[in-house]
C-alpha cells in the first residue's frame, strides 16, 4: 500500500529536515519507577523502571534488570502506571482565532498565534497529552503552516517540537461559501500559482534576469547563504523554464503552495461530509501531493471512507467517534460508530479530543473499547498512530524514544486515574501535588494568590483622598 | 409456586401504588416466556451487590433475585447488571411548544398534553439505559406546570407509558424565563415578548406572587374556578409535600433563591435542577432540606456560568444531601446519563452513591420508588445491562430490559 510507504518513510526524511527542538534546562537524566508501566511496543512490564538521558529513553526494564545511574533524579513508585502519553493528532485550540479571514493563506504561521498560557494545554498535561499537532480551523480554504508542540512552556520556543509543520486544506465550505465555490476557490489556487509561475518564466525569458533583478532590489539575498537554490515544479504538472528562476524570487506568498505541489509539504486536508472526500482526494491527486495528504475527517463521513481505503491516505478522526444521522422515512436515530469502519476498511487512523477535558483522548480510547473497538486498537489510535502519522518518535515507551512519559494513578484508559506527573522530553513537567488549577477544578475553591490584586492608587485618587 | 410469588408481589406492589400513580400500564399477557439474566456482577441498588447471581423476569416485573444460576425460558449472560436508569432532566421535551409562554406561571397545565410520543429522542434515552424519565416544561415560565414520570418505551400511549403524571412542579430561578421578554417602554404593549419577568427580581417576584395568591385565596376562603381553581389545588399539593417543586438553579444566587423561596413559604419539597455550584452552599442545603439534580460534568464553567467542581457529588454524598445525576438535554450518543456516574466516582464520590444517584434516589425524588429504581421482586423489570463493570468509560450498556421486554438486545 502506498500510504505504508510514506509512513515508514516519514519519520526520517521529515527529520532530517525538520529540527527536533530539545526542551531547554532539560534534566542530566532521571529515573521513572511504575509498578506496571504499559510500553505500548509488546507486554506491559511489572515493577519497571525508565531512564532518560538527554531527552531520550535510554534503558527502560525491570527493575533490578535494568542498570541505574550513580546520581539519579527518581520520580514515581509501585502505584504508578507509566504510559507513553497520548498524542493529540491534531487541533485547533491555545490560539488565537484558527483562521484568517482570507481564502487561501498558505504564508501564514500559526506559532503567530499560539498562546502558551492557555488553559488549553494546562488541560492537555492534567489529560496525560505530550505532543500536540496545532493546525489552523476549518474556515478556510487554504490554511496556514502549523506546528507541533509539547504542551508545557511559557513561550512558543519553549512549545516546539517542530516549528512548522504541515499546512491546511478544506474540502469543505468555509463559511460564506458554497461547496461549488469552495472547489472553485481551490481548484483556483493552484491555476493562480500556475499562472504565476508561468508569468514569472515568460518575463525572466523576455528580459533576462528580470525576476533575479526585481528580488534583488527588494533586498533578497541570491546568492548568500539565504539562497534556496532553482524552483523546480512538480511532480503532476510543471511550467517550463522554472529552473530559470532563483528559488528566492518566487513571492513568499506563493511560495508555500509549490512546495505542496512539489511534494514536500504535509497537508492536512480537513472533510465534515463524505462528498468532500472527493475532491480533497482529486485535488492532491491533480497537484501531486497525494502521497503527503492526511485527511482529517468526521465520523459524519464513514461513507466515503471507502475511497480513503483505495487512495491509501492515513485519516485522522476529527471530534466524535459517533456519526448520527435520522432515517427520513421512520424517523428512527441511525448511529454509526466510525472507529470501527475505519479499522474494517485497514485505514490508518488516529483519534482526536473532542474537547480538552470531558472527551479528552482517555476518554475518546475508552469510550471507543465500549463500543467494541478492541483495547490495543484503540489504545494504538491514540499513541502509536498518530506518531506514525506525523512521524514523531513518541507513543510508545522504548530506548531512543522521546523521553515522554506519564504517570498515571491507575489504568489509564479508567474513569477514576488521575495524571500524578508528566514528563516532558526528560523534563518533569506536571506535578498534580502542586497544580493549583487542578485543585480548584476538584473542590471549587479559588487558589490562593489567583485573586484579583488590589488596584494600585494613582495620584488622583491620593489627592482626592485629601 | 413462582407464579404465587409473582401475585403476591403484584398485590403488594398495587398497595403502594395508588398513591403516586395515576394510570396503570395494561397487564402483559401470562403466557410470555421468562427470561432470566445471569451476570458475573448484579448491582440492585437495594443492598449489597450479588457476585455470580441472576435476575429472573416474568411478565412486566422482576420475578427473582438472587446469588446461583437461576432457571427460566430464555438465558441471557452479561458482564454486569444494574436497574434501569432514571434521568429526571433529560432532553424529551418538545421545545418551545411543551411550555405556555402567555403566562408566567401555567401551574394548572401538565406537560403531558405537549409530549410527543413518536419522537426519536425516547429511544435515544433508552438505547443508553435510561427507562425512566421526569419529563418537565421547558425553562420560559417562573412556574412552568407539572412534570410528568414516564417510560422512555412500550406503546406510544400515554397511559401505557405514565407511571406518574404529577411527579413535579417544574420552577425556574436562572435567566431563561426572563430572557427575551421586553419591558413596555412608552406607551401599550406592542408584541407577545413585551412583558415581566425581564430580570431574575422579576423572576422571584412571579414566584413569591404565585405562592402568596393561592396561600391568600385559601387563607380568605375565596372560591376560584377554572384555570385558576386547578391551580391552587397543584400548590395544595406542593404545600402537603405531596409534590416536589423541581426548580432549574445553576449557579449559587439561583440557588439561594430557590431555597430561601423554599424556607419563606414552607414549601416541604424542593429539588434544584442543574445546581452545579451546590458545593458552595451545603450548609443552606442541609438546614433547608432540599434535594439536587446535578448537571453532567463539564471542567470548570457550565450553563449560567456556574462553576461545577468535580468533588460536588462526594461533598453532597458526606453530608448526606439527597442527590441524583442527569444528562441534562446531553444529545449526542456517548455524551449520556450512563457515564455521569463515573465522572462522580472521578471525584470521589462512592459506586453505591453514584449507582443510587442514577436509580433508586432519583425515583424517590418523583415518587415511584414502589415501581422502579432497583432490582427487587415485584417490581418493574427495568434492566440495563452491561459490557464490563457499570460507569467505565470502557464499559457500555449493551442491553436493555423495559416492562420485561428485551428492548435492546445484546446478542444483536
Amino acid at each position: 500500500m502506498k500510504f505504508k510507504d510514506l509512513l515508514e518513510f516519514t519519520p526520517f526524511a521529515t527529520g532530517a529536515l525538520l529540527t527536533l527542538m530539545a526542551l531547554p534546562a532539560t534534566a542530566q537524566n532521571l529515573v521513572i519507577k511504575a509498578g506496571r508501566i504499559v510500553t505500548m511496543t509488546g507486554d506491559d512490564i511489572e515493577n519497571g523502571v525508565i531512564v532518560i538521558e538527554e531527552g531520550r529513553i535510554k534503558a527502560i526494564g525491570k527493575e533490578g534488570e535494568v542498570k541505574l545511574p550513580w546520581s539519579d533524579n527518581t520520580i514515581g513508585g509501585p502505584d504508578h502506571v507509566a504510559f507513553p502519553g497520548f498524542v493529540e493528532a491534531y487541533s485547533n485550540r491555545g490560539m488565537d482565532r484558527a483562521n484568517e479571514n482570507i481564502d487561501v493563506a498558505p504564508f501564514l504561521d500559526i506559532r503567530d498565534s499560539v498562546d502558551p498560557v492557555a488553559y488549553y494545554f494546562e488541560d492537555c498535561l492534567r489529560s496525560g497529552i505530550t505532543t500536540v499537532n496545532l493546525q489552523q480551523g476549518w474556515n478556510c480554504v487554504v490554511g496556514g503552516k502549523g506546528m507541533i508542540v509539547r504542551p508545557h512552556g511559557m513561550t512558543v520556543e519553549e512549545m516546539m517540537v517542530r516549528p512548522t509543520y504541515g499546512l491546511k486544506m478544506c474540502a469543505s465550505p468555509k463559511s460564506g461559501k458554497s461547496r461549488s465555490t469552495q472547489a472553485q476557490a481551490l481548484r483556483g489556487a493552484f491555476t493562480d500559482l500556475r499562472l504565476y509561475l508561468e508569468d514569472i518564466v515568460r518575463k525572466e525569458r523576455d528580459q533576462r534576469g528580470y525576476a533575479k533583478r526585481e528580488a534583488l532590489f527588494q533586498g533578497k539575498d541570491l546568492d548568500g547563504e539565504k539562497a534556496e537554490g532553482k524552483a523546480m515544479g512538480g511532480s503532476t504538472w510543471k511550467v517550463d523554464g522554472l529552473e530559470l528562476i532563483p528559488r528566492g524570487a518566487l513571492d513568499e506568498k506563493q511560495a508555500p503552495l509549490l512546495r505542496v505541489v512539489e511534494g514536500k509539504q504535509t497537508v492536512f486536508f480537513e472533510c465534515m461530509e463524505a462528498m468532500d472526500i472527493d475532491l480533497a482526494l482529486s485535488v492532491a491527486k491533480d497537484n501531486g501531493f497525494l502521497d503527503k495528504t492526511i485527511l482529517v475527517v468526521t465520523a459524519s463521513c464513514w461513507r466515503g471512507y471507502d475511497a480513503i481505503a483505495k487512495a491509501g491516505v492515513p485519516v485522522i478522526l476529527k471530534g466524535s467517534l459517533m456519526a448520527t444521522e435520522r432515517d427520513p422515512y421512520s424517523g428512527e436515530e441511525i448511529e454509526k460508530f466510525a472507529p470501527e469502519v475505519l479499522a474494517e476498511k485497514g485505514i490508518k487512523f488516529a483519534l482526536t479530543s473532542a474537547n480538552s477535558t470531558t472527551k479528552s483522548l482517555w476518554f475518546q480510547a475508552s469510550t471507543a473499547i465500549g463500543m467494541g473497538l478492541d483495547r490495543d486498537a484503540a489504545l494504538k489510535a491514540v499513541t502509536t498512530a498518530p506518531a506514525e502519522i506525523l512521524g514523531l518518535k513518541t507513543g510508545s515507551l522504548a530506548p531512543g524514544q522521546l523521553g515522554n512519559v506519564v504517570l498515571f494513578t491507575g489504568d489509564p484508559l479508567s474513569m477514576t486515574s488521575l495524571v500524578d506527573h508528566v514528563v516532558l522530553e526528560g523534563k518533569h513537567a506536571y506535578d498534580r501535588s502542586t497544580d493549583k488549577r487542578n485543585q480548584q477544578l476538584l473542590d471549587g475553591a479559588q487558589p490562593t494568590g489567583t485573586e484579583a490584586a488590589p488596584e494600585e492608587k494613582t495620584d488622583d485618587d491620593v489627592n482626592e483622598d485629601k | 409456586m413462582k407464579a404465587l410469588t409473582l401475585t403476591a408481589a403484584l398485590a403488594l406492589c398495587l398497595g403502594g401504588l395508588t398513591q403516586a400513580t395515576e394510570v396503570e400500564s395494561t397487564p402483559t399477557p401470562t403466557q410470555k416466556k421468562s427470561i432470566v439474566l445471569r451476570a458475573d456482577h448484579v448491582f440492585t441498588a437495594a443492598g449489597d451487590p450479588i457476585k455470580g447471581g441472576f435476575v429472573l423476569v416474568e411478565g412486566d416485573k422482576i420475578a427473582g433475585v438472587g446469588p446461583g444460576a437461576g432457571s427460566g425460558d430464555e438465558e441471557i449472560e452479561v458482564f454486569a447488571v444494574t436497574p434501569g436508569l432514571i434521568d429526571l432532566s433529560p432532553d424529551i421535551d418538545t421545545g418551545n411548544f411543551s411550555v405556555e409562554q402567555s403566562t408566567e406561571a401555567p401551574i394548572d397545565l401538565s406537560v403531558t398534553d405537549a409530549l410527543d410520543l413518536f419522537s426519536y429522542r425516547w429511544k435515544r434515552e433508552l438505547k443508553g439505559g435510561v427507562t425512566t424519565v421526569l419529563a418537565s416544561p421547558k425553562d420560559r415560565a417562573v412556574l412552568g406546570g407539572t412534570a410528568a414520570v414516564i417510560k422512555t418505551g412500550g406503546p406510544p400511549l400515554l397511559e401505557a407509558r405514565l407511571l406518574n403524571k404529577y411527579g413535579a412542579l417544574r420552577a425556574a430561578m436562572g435567566s431563561e424565563p426572563s430572557s427575551g421578554n421586553r419591558a413596555a417602554r412608552g406607551g401599550a404593549p406592542r408584541n407577545f415578548y413585551t412583558r415581566r419577568p425581564t430580570t431574575r427580581m422579576g423572576v422571584e417576584w412571579v414566584f413569591r406572587k404565585t405562592f402568596y395568591d393561592a396561600l391568600a385565596n385559601k387563607r380568605n376562603d375565596v372560591k376560584l374556578t377554572g384555570a385558576a381553581k386547578k391551580g391552587q389545588e397543584v400548590i395544595a399539593r406542593v404545600m402537603k409535600g405531596e409534590l416536589a417543586i423541581v426548580c432549574e438553579a445553576y449557579p449559587t444566587h439561583d440557588i439561594r433563591t430557590a431555597l430561601f423561596l423554599k424556607e419563606e413559604f414552607g414549601i416541604p419539597r424542593m429539588i434544584l435542577d442543574g445546581a452545579a455550584e451546590a458545593w458552595r452552599e451545603p450548609e443552606l442545603l442541609k438546614r433547608t432540606g432540599a434535594a439536587v439534580i446535578l448537571p453532567p460534568y463539564v471542567a470548570g464553567r457550565t450553563t449560567e456560568n456556574a462553576f461545577y467542581a468535580l468533588e460536588t457529588a462526594k461533598l453532597l454524598e458526606e453530608l448526606g444531601i439527597e442527590f441524583a445525576l442527569s444528562g441534562n438535554g446531553n444529545s449526542s450518543p456517548l455524551d449520556r446519563l450512563m457515564h455521569q456516574p463515573g465522572w462522580a466516582m472521578r471525584g470521589g464520590c462512592s459506586f453505591d452513591a453514584a449507582l443510587e444517584a442514577v436509580t433508586i434516589t432519583p425515583a424517590k425524588m418523583v415518587g415511584v420508588a414502589d415501581r422502579v429504581g432497583s432490582i427487587e421482586v415485584g417490581k418493574d423489570a427495568d434492566l440495563v445491562l452491561w459490557s464490563g463493570v457499570p460507569f467505565e468509560a470502557t464499559s457500555h450498556v449493551i442491553g436493555v430490559v423495559l416492562n420485561g421486554e428485551l428492548v435492546v438486545d445484546p446478542r444483536k
